[in-house]
């Protein structure tokens, strides 16, 4: 018996993906994912603009990541021309960077995931019954917006921060109020691990491994090695290891580590860094029953659950190390350069590299967003996943297949480029 | 016109969420009658509606409605197109009011429609008497 399973337009997933799976006596001969999004051209659209304007425009690639973009496109434009932040610079940008991850996941996880795992088609359908769920999710996502505006100036595409510092910096009252609200969503974080380590998930193994930054001294936020179980290199040295590809059925590149496919995201950064957790986080990674390393990609859930946790403990932590002061931007002087930025955000390791001429114009701009990584190892993750769901009818299938991909809170609107850069 | 007095809610201004983007053609024009309106209620500016979750009392919200040439007021929220979610950019007031609705939140919602341009002085003085 042979069918053809087409899925035209995914749901609850950031953007338009398609799936073709042609299966025939029992085995999957085709199985093709790909995004279907229109051509960004972000990358085409930073070449000749100057230096200081691309992380304005690259914060435009997603208002759901666009404080991730503009940090990384900060830090890779820093590192092409040799300008060093201060630690407060640094600080205040991993404390806007964990905002947008709590508002993220929650979002994520309630909004796109839940009504998977509770029966519902959407989270309009859940909410007569499960009102309670649903209002610690907002509580969390306005708490992460309200951490972004008075860090950024404003809850989507950050305003404050520039090459070299912030053009205005919280206050300490600020500071004071951001505290206060992350202690008051604590408690709807942990029943967020409580609530997603009640559901069922299906057990599967992905071939993948699984790539994240992983720091000396903290849970990467901003810095470190790119690191899997069995292997890692520096982030300047990318190129020599990641490869993107282009195919005619994909308006995303594909993205390899040395020909093979691989995971990023919440569950690779648990599997890498889980021995720097917060205290509550590395508890409620007790009770989650997961067991690292675990290549599962419905795991992924948990971890961002997990995240939620640890999230708002590092965040605290920054808001009581942070004693603001007044500083100058770092002066910037022009000179030519290369520079990479990786940073870990919502949906995996972002990647941003600017080449700069001496006239601080930008030369070329190559950007690889989590979802670009993670795609290929969702369509091998499809194929070794559907032999196993072949009992069930068509519409069965097409939901444990949508399922699946929604672990990966994969970002289609955000892969933002679908041609190989040539650099000089 | 409205004296301010008249506006009052005990000794408070009532307060007026006003959605929209300030940087977009059309749907700014929220902000040129929000200011017009300064002096009669409390502004907030909202960007994102989970920031109505905690509010108390009636929400009064004034956001740009395409495709009216008039101000519109709508009391009954049910009338409001409304997409399942499917992405993250889908978490819009319309969803966000329709949520609260399904949940059994009992909150009075006002919503006063603008035109995306028009008369500034006209459109302001019937928005005055919807507030």
């Amino acid at each position: 018996m042979s069918k053809e399973i087409t899925l035209n337009h995914i749901t609850k997933i950031e953007g338009h993906a398609k799936l073709v799976l042609g299966i025939d006596k029992g085995k999957v001969r085709r199985c093709e994912l790909s995004s279907i999004e229109g051509s960004r051209y972000f990358e085409g659209m930073l070449k000749g603009r100057r230096y200081d304007e691309a992380h304005e425009m690259t914060s435009r690639i997603c208002g759901i990541c666009s404080c991730a973009h503009v940090v990384t496109s900060l830090m890779a434009i820093e590192n092409a021309m040799g300008v060093v932040v201060s630690e407060q610079t640094e600080k205040l940008r991993v404390l806007l960077t964990l905002g947008e991850r709590i508002r993220s996941h929650a979002t994520h996880l309630y909004f796109l995931a839940l009504p998977d795992y509770l029966g519902y088609e959407s989270a309009l359908a859940m909410a007569s019954k499960y009102k309670k769920e649903l209002k610690q999710a907002l509580h969390m996502m306005k708490v992460g917006n309200r951490i972004i505006t008075l860090v950024g100036g404003r809850d989507l595409h950050p305003v404050s921060a520039t090459v070299g510092g912030w053009l205005s910096l919280p206050s300490q009252e600020d500071v004071r109020e951001i505290n206060h609200l992350l202690h008051g969503i604590k408690k709807d974080a942990l029943a967020t691990c409580k609530l997603f380590f009640s559901l069922k998930y299906p057990q599967f193994e992905s071939s993948g491994e699984s790539f994240s930054l992983v720091d000396e001294s903290e849970y990467a936020v901003l810095k470190g090695r790119f690191v899997s179980e069995e292997s890692s290199f520096e982030i300047h040295e990318y190129r020599k290891f990641i490869k993107e590809y282009h195919e005619a059925r994909s308006t995303a590149n594909f993205v390899v580590k040395e020909g093979k496919h691989y995971m990023v995201g919440a569950l690779s950064r648990l599997n890498n860094s889980s021995v720097f957790l917060s205290r509550d986080a590395q508890r409620m990674l007790k009770k989650s029953g997961i067991k690292l390393p675990s290549r599962n990609p419905f795991e992924n859930n948990l971890a961002q659950a997990i995240e939620m946790v640890h999230c708002i403990d590092h965040a605290l932590k920054m808001c009581e190390e942070l004693d603001l002061h007044d500083e100058k931007v770092v002066d910037v002087v022009l000179r030519e350069g290369t520079g990479v930025g990786a940073i870990e955000v919502p949906r995996g390791t972002l990647w941003h590299e600017y080449q700069v001429d001496g006239g601080g114009c930008i030369v070329n701009a190559n950007i690889i967003t989590p979802t670009a990584q993670n795609l290929l190892n969702i369509q091998e993750d499809i194929r070794e996943f559907v032999p196993r769901i072949m009992h069930l009818n068509k519409e069965g299938m097409v939901l444990e297949i949508e399922r699946l991909i929604r672990s990966y809170d994969p970002c289609f609107s955000c892969s933002a480029h679908f041609l190989e850069v040539n650099w000089c | 016109m409205l004296k301010t007095e008249q506006l009052r809610e005990g000794e408070r201004l009532k307060r007026l969420y006003v959605f929209g983007n300030e940087y977009l053609e059309g749907d700014s024009f929220s902000y040129v009658i929000a200011q017009e309106l300064k002096d009669c209620v409390d502004i907030v500016y909202c960007r994102s509606p989970e920031e109505l979750i905690d509010v108390e009392g009636e929400i009064l919200i004034l956001d740009v409605v395409k495709g009216i040439s008039e101000p519109l007021l709508i009391e009954d929220c049910s009338v409001l197109k409304t997409k399942k979610i499917i992405s993250l950019h889908d978490f819009d007031l319309g969803f966000f009011l329709s949520l609260l609705k399904e949940m059994g939140e009992k909150k009075k919602v006002k919503i006063i429609g603008i035109p995306m341009q028009g008369d500034v002085e006209k459109i302001v003085k019937r928005v005055k008497e919807w507030i």
